[in-house]
């Protein structure tokens, strides 16, 4: 086991730095910069000149050999620092840590609604002995998928806030500024989660285990609560990674939508504007994030599912 | 696939989903089946209207004919969610059968590089090759394959490993059967299945990812219309003419909900 | 809706906006006398990065900075001209090199310090030191010599060579005066508002990245300028600068009362706000106005036929009419009309596709297939680059994009972020520059055109725009800037070194709680004078 955990961590360790370095390669092959966004997005336009252009390169250390801004980088990022944007002045790790509280709220509380109706919708559609209302239960998740998110987003807006003033339509303050956003970004998550679960209770439902359990006269709740929902865990718990990504990216549409604080709207704004510190942070943080989920499921579903356990040992 | 045939038997959501795909393929390829009007060229005199006989889905700013955008769109967003899926199911499936078959060193290797890539946000790779390549609907459809190719490497290389340790593998080994015929023969027909089943799901979810993009901003390039482009460009007049979004989201979402039903049946999964 | 309803409909919200708008500030009727006091929840549409004004660029950041700090002179909205405010009187020498100016008594900064003759010293050699992350000063003292304290209450600013433009320049926030006291923060730090000591009306409060921004009055305020319509404190307790990205968002909280005001509105979300208790002040922007500007060096652009055909081919009133609305007047030169020295051209813009093809023809360009002209095998096509700084920029071009193809001329529209279409401009690698640049004085011209500066039209040295632009810029005098600076617009027209279109305007809306918002000079937001009712 510690060998194993071992190994995890070195891939973990990995992970990152490729992210570090993957993100910066990328950012380094566009055209343009950071400064020639900043320079040029102001009133002064196209009136820029090259010295301007050149000075201010060098001001925030762009016009270094690449190698030595790459090591003078991970050097800084391995002790946390990833440098000053450029865009703000602001710093980086700094900005990122900020925006994470406003983006883990809403992103919990969506989570928590996509949970309850999405493995709601699907335990009920499978449960119920009524076809017609399981298979409209179950004709739920398909259009939360096909939804363009800004547009419902957009519509709860419209409704909920201008026409019926139950929320506000901005800002991050207090719980009712988050209904909205949580909706908006539960709706496909939910979808997703939903249509997995359902489809791994009605694989477990097939099984000769369900039958037999059903045979001997457990009622189908019991079944379902007792012995598939366990079983149809792991499948959905491998989803896991997809549901965080979905969140993630999804937080970028909601909090422009909503005009909330957050880490999406401070990645669409560091890459427009290409300011490596910041992209290189969030990218970073997201690498971790999603190096941890998925150690954490590896570690849950051999708890789950025996089978798993064992055959992971025996290719450990 | 003949069961898919024979499973539409007493199944009209099924046939709709069918009909619908059928409908925006054959949209693509033969747009002037639907429409005569001109998709690029607008009268600006009859800007903004809303639907009528005459114009189906009504006008937009410039005073073009929405549902003729609607049509000609069919072609490029076609195509965009091809690309994109194409691009998910070759490079993810191809990483996910070296990484389940190999195993060991190069199989966390791999999955590892994945994990990289799922970081990093598709709008940044969208910028990449936006910039890169310029601006369009084809480059923002590739940063959408690159985007969703983790989950066919996953589905992959569960799939390898699953029918990996069947049984009837290791027979075929003991008789001496090469590596290259199992793929052949035991993992890749195995695998097709489920694999089909999240291509065609993918077909559906690539179109509203690229619609995303375009409401980020890196959407196609005018005059082309393009889907994802149509929702997210009219998302500014939903309180003045919401037919300019809404119709184009409609559409959409009847294809996505179209390929969705598609890939259930393929599955199997369908009571 | 019918075709009459909706031409109706663009008639009544011309008439109503005409009636409401005005360059120097709105009231709501009957709302009785200012009162102090309140809280004004202003939506703007994109996140200032940096608060400074001294450093920023970008309207959003402008609009705040403005409010923070004073400047020495102001410029008059109506005429132009430059009036008194921290400084009450100034002289400059025969050539525009030297600048003295002596301060008023009595003004502050927020930290108790006096705006001194030390402190403008001070603040000027700052401004210099910041080099690049000074975007809009630094090219306003390019060629700044150095501050002397002459006495307490008088500064001398030198230039190495003649920089009329110092005068209006003076005028802008980015020149706007801080505390020495300031410059004992870093730039970075000034930015989030740490440090950030000006004499402004208003004092900076807090920044919360892509939320909000508040300031609040500063007390005892009592050296605004010439051109305030009242003195003293402002009368606002606070502003609170809501960030909402989407324009229908934003539009939506204005409605339902959840804003008092908001920037940006967009073409088609005007009509809502006409009438029905709302205003909408309206101001276009001075500076060079939304053109096509040329590099007469490439591709089919080195015929002074082909730029002249596509000055006359393109059909302004109806792109502002389509894409936009009645607010944005059709460019009538390449300066706009709130730009001082701006000449009426407009009989040189007027859409003449009769004359457009005529022209095009006697220089050998033919009907060809696809309905584009050809000679000698070469298609008569262009590109033009462009960045979607203004949201409507997209739509605009696929609207000329149409008129030129009615001419035969193919224009290609290729759109870039931001950071590109720096690099392309610097390259010179283009044939067609789409964009527009705000400054309230024609010196912009000098900047964009002149061999000695940008040159983005890539003239030969022997050109007819050189010569008025550097008499323009080496004199204050009016009497002689002027007929320099028309000499120089009419040259850029008709030799087609740009194609201006429209003029970029900037469109507020505001309930009827909200009154007295105002556009100084440059059109940004001047919120001394604003106030809120009821609540």
């Amino acid at each position: 086991m510690r060998r194993y955990l071992l190994r995890r961590v070195l891939q973990a360790v990995f992970v990152l730095w490729a992210a570090f370095t993957v993100s910066f390669v990328i950012l380094y092959l566009l055209p343009g910069d950071a400064v020639s966004a900043k320079l040029g997005g102001g009133e002064a336009g196209l009136s820029v000149t090259p010295e301007q252009l050149a000075a201010a390169k060098a001001e925030y250390g762009l016009d270094d050999p690449l190698p030595l801004q790459y090591g003078k980088r991970l050097v800084a990022a391995v002790q946390g620092d990833f440098g000053r944007s450029i865009a703000t002045g602001d710093d980086a790790t700094n900005m990122v840590v900020s925006a994470l509280p406003p983006t883990l709220a809403v992103t919990g509380f969506a989570l928590v609604l996509a949970l309850l109706f999405g493995g709601g919708i699907a335990i009920a559609g499978t449960v119920t002995r009524h076809r017609r209302l399981g298979d409209l239960l179950l004709a739920l998740p398909p259009l939360g998928i096909s939804l363009p998110p800004f547009w419902v987003g957009l519509l709860l807006i419209q409704f909920f806030s201008f026409q019926l003033k139950l929320v506000p339509a901005l800002g991050s303050n207090g719980f009712e500024s988050l209904i909205l956003p949580a909706i908006t970004l539960a709706i496909p998550t939910g979808a997703i989660i939903g249509q997995v679960l359902a489809k791994s209770l009605r694989t477990q439902l097939a099984e000769p285990y369900a039958e037999i359990a059903l045979a001997k006269g457990a009622s189908r709740s019991r079944v379902h609560f007792g012995h598939l929902l366990r079983n149809a865990a792991v499948p959905s718990l491998t989803i896991a990674g997809v549901v965080a990504g979905n969140l993630i990216a999804g937080s970028v549409i909601t909090e422009t939508v909503f005009s909330r604080d957050g880490l999406g709207r401070v990645t669409s704004s560091a890459v427009t504007a290409q300011d490596i510190p910041v992209v290189q942070a969030v990218i970073v943080l997201a690498a971790l994030v999603f190096v941890v989920i998925n150690l954490l499921v590896d570690l849950v579903c051999p708890l789950l599912d025996p089978r798993i356990r064992h055959r992971e040992t025996a290719d450990a | 696939m003949p069961d898919v045939l024979v499973r539409t038997r007493r199944k009209p959501g099924l046939i709709l989903a069918i009909a619908v795909l059928a409908f925006a393929l054959l949209a693509a390829v033969a747009p002037g089946l639907f429409t005569g009007q001109d998709p690029l060229a607008g009268v600006p005199a009859e800007k903004m209207r809303g639907p009528s006989p005459w114009h189906l889905f009504g006008t937009d700013e410039t005073g073009r004919d929405i549902f003729a955008r609607v049509v000609h769109g069919a072609a490029l967003s076609s195509q965009a969610t091809v690309i994109a899926v194409v691009v998910a199911l070759a490079a993810g499936s191809a990483l996910g059968l070296l990484a389940g078959f190999r195993g060991g060193a190069l199989d966390s290797a791999i999955m590892r590089c994945v994990d990289v890539l799922l970081a990093i946000p598709s709008i940044l790779l969208s910028l990449a090759l936006v910039t890169a390549l310029g601006f369009g609907t084809t480059n923002v459809a590739i940063a959408v394959g690159v985007a969703n190719l983790a989950q066919f490497a996953r589905l992959m290389r569960a799939e390898v490993l699953r029918v990996r340790s069947g049984v009837f593998v290791e027979a075929a080994r003991a008789a001496g059967v090469r590596w290259t015929g199992v793929l052949g023969r035991h993992v890749l027909p195995n695998a097709l299945g489920p694999v089909l089943a999240l291509a065609t799901l993918t077909f559906g979810t690539a179109v509203l990812e690229v619609s995303a993009l375009s409401f980020l901003g890196y959407g196609a390039t005018p005059p082309t219309p393009e889907w994802g482009s149509l929702v997210a460009d009219g998302r500014g007049f939903l309180a003045t003419a919401w037919w300019m979004t809404t119709f184009p989201g409609l559409t959409v979402a009847a294809v996505v909900l179209s390929a969705n039903r598609l890939s259930r049946a393929i599955e199997g999964d369908v009571r | 809706m019918s075709r009459t309803a909706v031409t109706s409909l663009i008639a009544l919200t011309a008439l109503v906006v005409t009636a409401c708008s005005s360059a120097g500030g709105s009231t709501g009727a009957d709302a009785g006398p200012p009162k102090p006091g309140g809280t004004l929840r202003l939506g703007i549409s994109s996140s200032p990065d940096c608060v400074d004004p001294q450093q920023v660029g970008t309207n959003a950041s402008l609009n705040v900075g403005r409010q923070l700090v004073d400047s020495l002179t102001d410029q008059d909205p109506a005429t132009g001209e430059s009036k008194p405010w921290l400084a009450e009187k100034w002289e400059i020498n025969a050539d525009s090199t030297a600048f003295t100016f002596r301060l008023r008594d009595g003004a502050t900064f927020s930290d108790g310090s006096p705006v001194d003759a030390v402190a403008v010293k001070t603040s000027f050699d700052a401004i210099k030191a910041l080099g690049p992350k000074s975007q809009l000063g630094s090219g306003y003292l390019a060629v700044y010599k150095g501050t002397t304290v002459v006495d307490p209450k008088t500064v001398k600013i030198e230039f190495s060579v003649p920089s009329a433009q110092f005068l209006q320049a003076s005028s802008t926030m980015s020149l706007g005066v801080l505390a020495p006291a300031a410059y004992r923060k870093t730039a970075d730090q000034r930015c989030q508002g740490d440090g950030l000591i000006g004499s402004g009306p208003f004092v900076f409060e807090s920044l919360k990245q892509n939320q909000e921004i508040v300031l609040a009055k500063r007390k005892g305020y009592n050296w605004g300028s010439s051109l305030f319509e009242h003195q003293g404190e402002a009368y606002l307790d606070k502003i609170a600068y809501k960030i909402v990205p989407e324009p229908g968002v934003r539009t939506g909280s204005l409605a339902s009362a959840q804003l008092d005001a908001i920037t940006d509105v967009q073409p088609v979300d005007e009509p809502q706000f006409t009438g029905n208790g709302f205003t909408e002040p309206i101001r276009p922007n001075p500076g060079v106005v939304f053109n096509l500007h040329a590099n007469v060096t490439k591709g089919v652009l080195t015929d002074e036929k082909v730029r002249q055909a596509v000055v006359k081919g393109i059909n302004r009133p109806e792109v502002t009419n389509t894409v936009l609305t009645p607010n944005y007047k059709p460019a009538t030169s390449i300066l706009g009309s709130a730009t001082p020295f701006h000449t009426d051209l407009s009989p040189l813009l007027a859409y003449d596709p009769a004359g457009a093809s005529a022209l095009l023809e006697s220089a050998g360009w033919l009907p060809g297939p696809e309905g584009i002209r050809t000679k000698n095998g070469q298609r008569l096509t262009a590109k033009v680059v462009f960045s979607l700084v203004f949201n409507q920029n997209k739509s605009v071009l696929e609207l000329v994009q149409q008129q030129l193809r009615k001419i035969g001329f193919d224009l290609r529209i290729e759109q870039r972020t931001t950071a590109e279409s720096v690099q392309i401009t610097q390259s010179g690698d283009y044939e067609y520059l789409w964009y527009n640049t705000t400054r309230a004085d024609p010196d912009i011209l000098r900047n964009l055109f002149s061999t000695k500066a940008n040159n983005r039209s890539k003239l030969p040295a022997d050109n007819p725009v050189d010569a008025p632009l550097d008499a323009q810029s080496s004199t204050v005098d009016p009497a002689k800037r002027k007929p320099a600076a028309e000499e120089a617009q009419r040259a850029i027209i008709e030799h087609g070194y740009s194609a201006p279109v429209f003029e970029l305007t900037q469109v507020l809306a505001h309930g009827p709680n909200a009154h007295g918002i105002g556009f100084e000079a440059s059109s940004r937001l001047q919120l001394f004078d604003a106030w809120v009712s009821g609540s």
